[in-house]
């Protein structure tokens, strides 16, 4: 018999403890890299190349106070700018739904639009369709698959947000943006049932080039500084920020309750795998007897304890990442999540807490093992 | 007939340093689930300790929340002069048409940018709001661009201090006062004058009517008239109930605590039921013992049982008294109706308490389950020459 | 002296073994522990049981004491055949009519001596009074009244052997059953157990069965049997 069999063996032998080590590693392990990806997906916007060209202009005093429609005149003077529409966000709440709707409804100038949204694949028929009738809309597939919507169907829409309850027609159905939920519809549409307003909720800008970007932003700003109705134009990554900002202390909470979380079960855990180790400590005397070095005892209770703790990481981790990846998040979490995808980094990281965990649980015992004689070892029986 | 309750309590003793981890893991897990629920519980009971049970407040039928709400002019016109509405001794009606702006401000120490709600107010909805004080410096003077901020989130936001003044829109507005709404959601609102309000910030429209009926019979029908008539598309109820139900906020919070406590729940199961294991592992020849003297196996499980509920019951009262030392501290957050930052306190209510100290026994209980069976379960004689 | 054996002999005796055999399956093999054992135990005899190590002594006492199962045969105690008893009955049964006192002692180490004591009592429905003054005849026979609220840990061996005695008699019963209870003790200690479970058999009628390796110990019996490979050999 090998060492190295030997310490199978001993791992081994009482296999509800090892399972229940094991299983403990995995579930805080699991817990850890569901956090991270849940924390990522809320704090951490999409961040593809479209949503650094596209810029916001909101009012400055709030994104609830609406900008002048005729600011459209001003801002099509502004070089760099490659395509705008008013873009006014609806806050619709779909027919059925109680309390909430998981998806955003924006109207916009539809042609106007096209240049904004290039990376969307919607059939030209659908478009032609889109442009032609004024109370049509077009729906991200995810929606439509989410409530069974095809081409050809209306929604019905009640406003948290506006005194118009507006019902489309849906003419097309795109995909491939990063975000395929939204409803988009006609400005004019809105404009007729408000009663011609003149005001629009935001402007969405696409910028020629992503050098450009920040000037034509600064540029914005500037154009309406000491106007009646002054703006913020931003990123549409740094727009998206701003909301997890105005979350305030619940991200830092919960933020710090993940800590808590993670530690805990850390705790637990490392104390469960010491007490493992520790019951063998007769053995450990044992081995001692028969002349074994402190150092190769030192190796052989961290190997046991690495080696369990890698296998919690390995289930945990691997379960987190099938679970993240096969599970239809979207559709679970209420259109609230919709990636919840699990980074190299993250994986990376939750083996080197395992790989941690496995030597923090070696300690205690390696402590005890160095600090008693082989007498005293045999003596531990009682 | 059972064993002595306190051989559970000094075996569960006896062993502390074994078990401390346990324990503590125990008392985090509780910490966690009372903190998230007493947060959920504080967002509920500033909304619901908001408005006077006389009060029927009217908004847009659709809207969420005041700040999404638009109402005609023409709407006030028809509704003040209905005869449920009470009058004052000059015969004027009690009722006050506000108008609420969100406005983006910067808090204090660079901590980014968040929403605040504005609310125009009038001089008769002051006088709907009993629960708003003045707290520090004077309410503003209606025609000037003054306005008295709340003290909770004048703590929060970048000059709010008596005499700063900040920008918002084309109006340079100075802060005069400083308000306290009494626990209630007033405390996450800033005053200014109505008129004021809606000339800075080009609204037409109101936002909400707060109405005083001459009692509770003409509220009733006050209510059923407005909703009623097909010309007003407006939704009229009492002012505390509108409050009661703006819970949103706190609803997913709740659901994390929930998903929280279950998954940390099922790791302190583990860990309770190793410890325990090992506890009655090194036990077996005394559970022997104690058969031999004629316990019964149901007895000893019970034992176990109490020992490994009292562990968890000590963790449970940590963790509800690490908990505890939050209570009453004030936060806020994104409001999910309003859409503006809401302050609101930690609230460690007694239910709450319970809840924990429960949910720590009953992790307890079901992580000692198997280990007992199995130590009952155990032959006499065998237990009896276990070393 | 005469008089009191010729009372007890005409009694039924209080123990009664009829071809008892207790066969161990290992694989394979049989241990055969206990090889057809008859035997009679007057009441109020001091037995005790000797013979070398693995010749079943631990075994058979452990079956009269209601803790093992034979594998067949019977075993009466005070007219019951405790054979025939099921589990919980047996925990009763043990309780009233027997004391049994361990080689290791085992005493709870979270309880004191008192409580160590009165534990058996708690299975019964006596009040807290009565249950009191027991416990306190019981530890003022073993010569322990003044260390009751000691815990086991701050007493020698001898002393706890002689907690274990007053636990194994504070409920009265006719049987008291002690496997090696000199084993761990010095041969000071040893007397003063070996005097006390005599006097039980003397003066308070008990019967009292000893297992002992130690000849000495033996001569405090009043009979002494002899086992050698699961079978009586005198
Ligand atoms: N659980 C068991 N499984 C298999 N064999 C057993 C078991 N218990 C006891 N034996 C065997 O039964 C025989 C009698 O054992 P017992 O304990 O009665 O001996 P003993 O006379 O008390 O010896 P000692 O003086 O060493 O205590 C021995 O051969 C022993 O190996
Ligand atoms: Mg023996």
């Amino acid at each position: 018999m090998t060492l190295t069999g030997f310490i199978a063996k001993n791992a081994l032998r009482n296999k509800r403890r090892l399972s229940l080590s094991v299983t403990s590693v995995a579930v805080s392990l699991f817990l850890l890299v569901v956090l991270q990806v849940a924390l990522r997906e809320l704090t951490n916007p999409i961040n593809d190349e479209g949503s650094s060209l596209r810029i916001i202009v909101r009012n400055k005093v709030s994104l609830a106070q609406p900008l002048p429609a005729r600011q459209l005149q001003v801002l099509e003077r502004i070089p760099g700018i490659a395509a705008i529409t008013p873009f006014t966000f609806y806050g619709g709440l779909y027919k059925g739904d109680e309390k909430f709707t998981s998806f955003a409804q924006f109207a916009v100038d539809p042609a106007r639009t096209l240049p904004l949204i290039t990376d969307a694949k919607v059939p030209r028929e659908q478009l032609e369709a889109w442009l032609a009738d004024r109370t049509s809309c077009i729906v991200g597939k995810m929606t439509a698959d989410r409530y069974g919507l095809k081409i050809g169907d209306r929604m019905q829409f009640t406003s948290q947000l506006y005194p118009a309850d507006l019902e489309f027609k849906i003419v097309g159905i795109y995909e491939g943006t990063a975000d395929d939920r939204n409803v988009f519809f006609h400005h004019k549409y809105l404009d007729e049932s408000l009663g011609n307003p003149g005001t629009v909720g935001t402007w969405w800008v696409r910028a020629a080039s992503i050098e450009e970007a920040p000037l034509v932003t600064a540029r914005i700003n500037q154009a309406f500084a000491n106007s009646s109705a002054e703006v913020r134009a931003e990123s549409e990554r740094a727009f998206v920020l701003g909301f997890v900002s105005m979350w305030g202390n619940i991200q830092t909470l919960i933020g710090g309750i993940s800590v808590v979380v993670v530690f805990a079960l850390l705790l637990v855990t490392v104390s469960t795998m010491s007490m493992a180790i520790r019951e063998r400590f007769r053995e450990l005397a044992i081995l001692k007897a028969i002349g074994f070095r402190r150092r190769e005892l030192f190796a052989f209770i961290l190997a046991e304890s690495f080696g369990l703790a890698m296998l919690g990481g390995v289930l945990g981790v691997g379960g987190a990442y099938l679970l993240c990846n096969s599970l239809d998040i979207q559709k679970l979490s209420n259109g609230l999540f919709l990636l919840f995808e699990v980074t190299p980094r993250m994986v990376g990281f939750g083996f080197s807490v395992a790989a941690l965990l496995g030597v923090l649980a070696a300690a205690a015992p390696m402590m005890t093992v160095a600090r008693t004689s082989v007498v005293e070892g045999l003596k531990t029986l009682d | 007939m059972a064993l002595p309750v306190r051989y559970s309590f000094r075996n569960a003793l006896v062993r502390w340093r074994s078990t401390l981890a346990t324990v503590l893991g125990i008392a985090l897990v509780v910490f966690v689930f009372v903190l998230l629920q007493s947060l959920a519980a504080g967002i509920e009971k500033s909304s619901g300790n908001t408005g006077d049970p006389r009060n029927i407040l009217v908004v847009r039928k659709g809207a969420t929340a005041e700040s999404a709400s638009l109402i005609s002019r023409e709407n006030f016109r028809q509704i003040q002069y209905f005869e449920e509405i009470a009058r004052t001794e000059r015969g004027e009606p009690i009722i006050s048409a506000d108008v609420l702006v969100l406005i983006n401000l910067p808090r204090r120490n660079n901590g980014g940018e968040a929403n605040v709600l504005l609310r125009g107010v009038t001089p008769r909805g002051m006088e709907l709001r009993p629960q708003v004080t003045l707290v520090a410096g004077r309410w503003f003077t209606p025609g000037k661009r003054e306005v008295v901020v709340s003290a909770k989130l004048a703590r929060r936001f970048a000059n709010f201090d008596l005499g700063e003044s900040f920008k918002s829109g084309t109006a340079q507005l100075t802060v005069v006062g400083w308000l306290d709404g009494g626990g209630s959601a007033f405390d996450s609102e800033c005053w200014l004058d109505a008129d004021e309000a809606r000339a800075i910030f080009e609204r037409d429209m109101y936002s909400s009517f707060l109405i005083r009926p001459k009692d509770e019979v003409a509220g009733t029908n006050l209510i059923a008239r407005i909703e009623n008539d097909r010309r007003f598309k407006l939704k009229a109820e009492k002012e505390v109930e509108y409050y009661r139900k703006q819970t949103m906020t706190a609803a997913p919070i709740k659901w994390l605590g929930g998903f929280l406590a279950v998954m940390m729940s099922v790791g302190a199961v583990f860990a309770a039921m190793n410890t325990m294991y090992a506890a009655v592992g090194a036990r077996t020849r005394e559970i022997g013992t104690l058969r031999v003297l004629g316990f019964r196996r149901r007895a000893v499980v019970v034992a176990l049982l109490i020992e490994g509920g009292f562990l968890a019951f000590l963790g449970g009262v940590l963790g509800c008294a690490l908990a505890f030392y939050w209570n009453g501290y004030t936060t806020a957050t994104l409001g999910f109706e309003t859409f503006s930052e809401i302050v609101f306190q930690f609230r460690v209510t007694p239910l709450l308490v319970i809840e924990g100290l429960v949910f720590a026994v009953i992790v307890g209980v079901i992580g000692t389950l198997l280990p007992a069976v199995r130590a009952s379960r155990l032959p006499v004689i065998v237990a009896l020459k276990s070393v | 002296m005469i008089g009191r054996f010729m009372a007890a002999e005409a009694e039924e005796p209080i123990v009664q073994i009829r071809e008892l055999f207790k066969v161990y399956q290992q694989g394979e093999i049989n241990v055969t522990a206990l090889n057809g054992i008859s035997l009679d135990i007057t009441r109020g005899e001091f037995l005790t049981l000797m013979g070398p190590s693995g010749s079943g002594k631990s075994t058979l006492l452990h079956i009269i004491a209601g803790v093992d199962r034979p594998t067949s045969g019977s075993c009466h105690v005070q007219g019951i055949d405790v054979t025939a008893l099921n589990e919980s009955e047996l925990a009763d049964w043990r309780n009233h009519n027997v004391g049994f006192v361990f080689q290791t002692f085992n005493l709870i180490p979270v309880l004191t001596a008192y409580e160590n004591v009165e534990l058996p009592l708690l299975l019964t429905r006596l009040s807290s009074g009565e249950r009191r003054r027991q416990v306190q005849t019981a530890l003022e026979l073993v010569g322990l009244a003044d260390r009751q609220h000691h815990l086991p840990r701050q007493l020698s061996g001898g002393q706890e052997q002689r907690v274990a005695i007053a636990r194994a008699l504070v409920t009265d019963p006719s049987l008291i059953v002690a496997d090696e209870p000199t084993g761990n003790l010095d041969s000071h200690s040893a007397q003063d157990v070996l005097t006390i479970l005599q006097s039980l058999s003397r003066s308070a009628g008990k019967t009292v069965i000893m297992v002992t390796h130690d000849p000495k110990a033996a001569a405090y019996g009043s009979r002494s049997v002899h086992l050698e490979k699961g079978e009586l050999s005198n």
